[in-house]
């Protein structure tokens, strides 16, 4: 691991743009606060216009591609033209390339081997997530969530986890016709038909016919208080660990 | 780190996959890309018949985003359907077309078309556009383990879906028309570790090399980008080879360019070669040999024989024992054939002279998206019928007369369709036992479909037609019963399961997945 941070250290170093691009991250953050943030949020996550923070939409433009919809617009949207000097333009793409950056991307403090030890020790997560297999199936699998979110959703979903509930596991408790109550996530919901997975791994593929009544929860049921449980440090560990977490990456 | 083994959830196992379920065939569920390892894609459901059809109706669409070419055949389990798409995974609800999971690998650097999951125990396999072999939790879509099996950079990708038996899953690679080697890989389904590799190409000085002259076998093609079958009985494997490349420039490629256009039986054990049967030896047509091995036991010539039919997209309807590879018989079931006057003894061509492709195109028949292709036959032991797609169509056949750059997906060449001449499809029911068509249904159409069939218990042969529609016909006599016209292309075979008492039939099209099932009370 230490060879590991070494290197992360020694690319930054050798790069000459490293501490370029994040300056010019910075800078980008104050001119997307004033022209883009009316539509897409002042987060990236959306508004008017769509959501640049969480990667898909982004990943898939280069930065060049990027910067000309920036300084031309999107023709058929509503995605205007920002004809902003080069320079800034530029900083603008660095700012929204780190919205999305995944963890597994970004440098973080902590140290992976403690959020391991935390991870399938005290803080109790295997039971209800798992990674290549090990744990519990109630809450989504982490065997890759590293290039999934970036560091600040790892944070936000450890320390505040009913700020957005990820789809597919409202925790949900449905009376059959039957009369048998069954627990688990509701993996889909619509008036019409319910899509239920159990604790023990087993499916429950209800409609509307079948049941009385569904009871969807509103809050995850994540514990909410891991932000008193771990200590900030506990913490940092746990999300190092977790920004590692990249089984579906390529070499 | 320190296992807290103590911490983890007792889970009491969901029903598993086993291979033997695999090996019964299908029933209510469909557990491999075929149907059973055999490849004859025949359902026993028997709900649905010629006489209730008039009351099959759509039950729901599911769209999946992002697509253009849907090619799988979902397979189904316990009331769920998993469905692939480039890079995906959907597991839904088969009763209402509900998602249950997602799996999307973003990091994956080819989209490819896909044909499919294997599953296996509480697992689903299936592969990437970049050649990785990904293993998921079925019940959650959790990623256990993702393993590249071929290199990209060098051409290579994958499309098909996996065969799993015993405790392995066998995958192939795409990439024959770009100058790769073709192989075929065994993997553990628990750890995803490489059991065996078979080349398609022998190396230099193995037996069948002689068959290449000088060729660098890196470039020697043979891919194996369909599905194969299997015979659990003689524990054999066949798996069908592509073309040689470059495709339509042979002349550097001089012999028979072994085992290119074949179908090799392998011991899924080792990855031993126990037998070989070539199709169209020096091949520069773009024949690949990836229409299905199916595999057929019957009385031929007074004995009961195991045979492996392959209606071969060079136009020849082959009969091969499956046990040694034994030519019985070949005829042709296109009548757009000129390549060859027939198939002799040993079960060679008999070479019609002046059919090469040139520089200035060489017309010849079948057109090089073949008398049939990747697209499912069926069969159906009760009417003793395979049922074929087959394309009638010529095409020019120009040649480059260079070796192209090799791993860019060139093929020195190419097949383009004559102006006054347009392709026509056909379902063909054709009798095995003689080699004879017994009827056919002429398709409307572009004659640029992809789609095959499923046989049921029922008579019924579900087809996806050339102009977008699922059709069912009586098994039969062919007599046209039921068409439902979806609107978009349509590139991936039916099947039919059962939940809760009631059969369906599930088609994917283009950008989305149709499932009908007859109208309640029905």
């Amino acid at each position: 691991m230490i060879s590991l941070i070494f290197r992360r250290t020694l690319l930054c170093v050798l790069s000459v743009l490293c501490g370029g691009i994040g300056l010019a991250a910075d800078a980008g953050q104050a001119l997307f606060a004033t022209a883009c943030a009316a539509c897409h949020g002042t987060t990236g996550e959306g508004g008017r216009g769509p959501n640049i923070a969480d990667g898909r939409l982004v990943r898939r433009l280069t930065d060049d591609e990027m910067f000309r919809s920036i300084q031309k617009g999107v023709p058929g949207t509503e995605m205007a033209a920002f004809p902003f000097p080069d320079d800034q333009i530029r900083q603008l793409v660095a700012y929204i390339r780190s919205l999305s950056a995944p963890a597994f991307e970004t440098s973080v403090p902590g140290d992976p081997e403690a959020g391991a030890a935390l991870f399938y020790g005290k803080a109790g997560c295997t039971e209800c997530h798992a990674i290549a297999g090990r744990g519990g199936l109630l809450g989504p699998d982490l065997s890759n969530i590293g290039l999934q979110r970036p560091v600040r959703r790892l944070r936000e979903a450890l320390l505040d986890p009913s700020a957005r509930l990820t789809d597919g596991f409202r925790p949900v408790t449905v009376t059959t016709t039957d009369r048998r109550r069954i627990s688990g996530v509701a993996r889909n919901y619509t008036n019409y038909s319910l899509q239920l997975l159990d604790a023990q791994g087993r499916l429950h593929l209800l409609r509307q016919t079948e049941w009385l009544a569904v009871e969807l929860g509103r809050d995850s049921p994540m514990p909410a208080d891991y932000a008193r449980r771990l200590t900030g440090a506990e913490i940092d560990n746990l999300i190092a660990f977790l920004s590692r977490q990249a089984a579906a990456r390529r070499n | 780190m320190r296992p807290l083994l103590t911490l983890l959830v007792a889970l009491p196992l969901a029903a598993q996959v086993r291979y033997e379920d695999i090996a019964a065939g299908p029933g209510k569920n469909w557990l491999t890309y075929f149907g059973d390892y055999g490849g004859r894609r025949h359902s026993p459901l028997s709900q649905i018949t010629p006489e209730n059809i008039q009351y099959l109706a759509p039950k729901w669409t599911y769209h999946i985003d992002g697509s253009r070419k849907l090619e799988a055949t979902p397979l189904v389990l316990d009331g769920v359907m998993y469905m692939t798409a480039s890079n995906e995974v959907h597991a839904l609800d088969a009763r209402t077309g509900r998602r249950i999971w997602l799996y999307r690998d973003e990091q994956a650097k080819a989209l490819k078309v896909n044909r499919g999951v294997a599953l296996l125990g509480d697992r689903v396999f299936f592969v990437t556009g970049d050649a990785y072999l990904v293993a998921l939790d079925r019940r959650t879509g959790g990623l256990l383990w993702s393993k590249p099996f071929a290199d990209p950079k060098l051409g290579y990708g994958a499309t098909l879906a996996p065969l799993a038996l015993r405790d392995r899953v066998i995958v192939g690679v795409s990439g024959g028309d770009g100058g790769v080697r073709g192989y075929l890989d065994a993997y553990s389904a628990a750890t995803g570790e490489r059991l065996w590799r078979f080349y398609t190409v022998p190396g230099k000085g193995e037996p069948g090399s002689e068959s290449w002259s000088d060729f660098p076998v890196e470039w020697a093609g043979g891919a194996t980008w369909m599905t194969g079958t299997y015979d659990p009985d003689l524990n054999l494997l066949y798996w069908a080879t592509g073309n040689p490349w470059p495709d339509l420039w042979g002349k550097p490629r001089r012999g028979e360019n072994l085992y290119t256009c074949s179908v090799v039986a392998l011991h899924p054990d080792t990855g031993k070669l126990e037998w070989h049967f070539q199709f169209t030896p020096h091949d520069t047509h773009d024949w690949d040999a990836q229409s299905i091995p199916v595999l057929v036991d019957l009385e031929y010539q007074g004995r009961p024989r195991k045979l492996l039919l392959h209606p071969n997209r060079n136009g020849f309807f082959y009969l091969l024992d499956r046990t040694n590879g034994q030519y019985l018989r070949a005829t042709p079931f296109v009548d757009k054939l000129d390549w060859a006057k027939g198939i002799d003894d040993q079960g060679r061509p008999i070479l019609v002279p002046g059919k090469e492709p040139t520089p200035a195109g060489t017309r010849a028949c079948p057109s090089l998206r073949g008398a049939s292709n990747w697209m499912s036959p069926s069969y159906n032991p009760a009417t003793g019928l395979f049922y074929v797609p087959s394309l009638e169509q010529c095409d020019l056949y120009v040649t480059s007369e260079k070796i192209p750059a090799a791993g860019k997906g060139i093929m020195g060449g190419g097949g383009e369709p004559l102006s006054r001449e347009p392709g026509q499809f056909f379902l063909r029911a054709l009798d095995p036992k003689t080699g004879k068509r017994v009827w056919e249904v002429p398709m409307t159409g572009p004659g640029t479909m992809w789609s095959g069939t499923v046989s049921t218990a029922g008579s019924l042969v579900f087809y996806g037609d050339d102009d977008g529609q699922l059709v069912a016909v009586d098994a039969r006599h062919g007599r046209q019963l039921w068409h439902y016209y979806m609107g978009q292309m349509l590139t991936a075979s039916p099947m039919t399961f059962q939940v809760d008492g009631k059969q369906y039939v599930t088609i994917a099209a283009a950008t989305d997945v149709f499932t009908f099932g007859l109208v309640e009370g029905r």
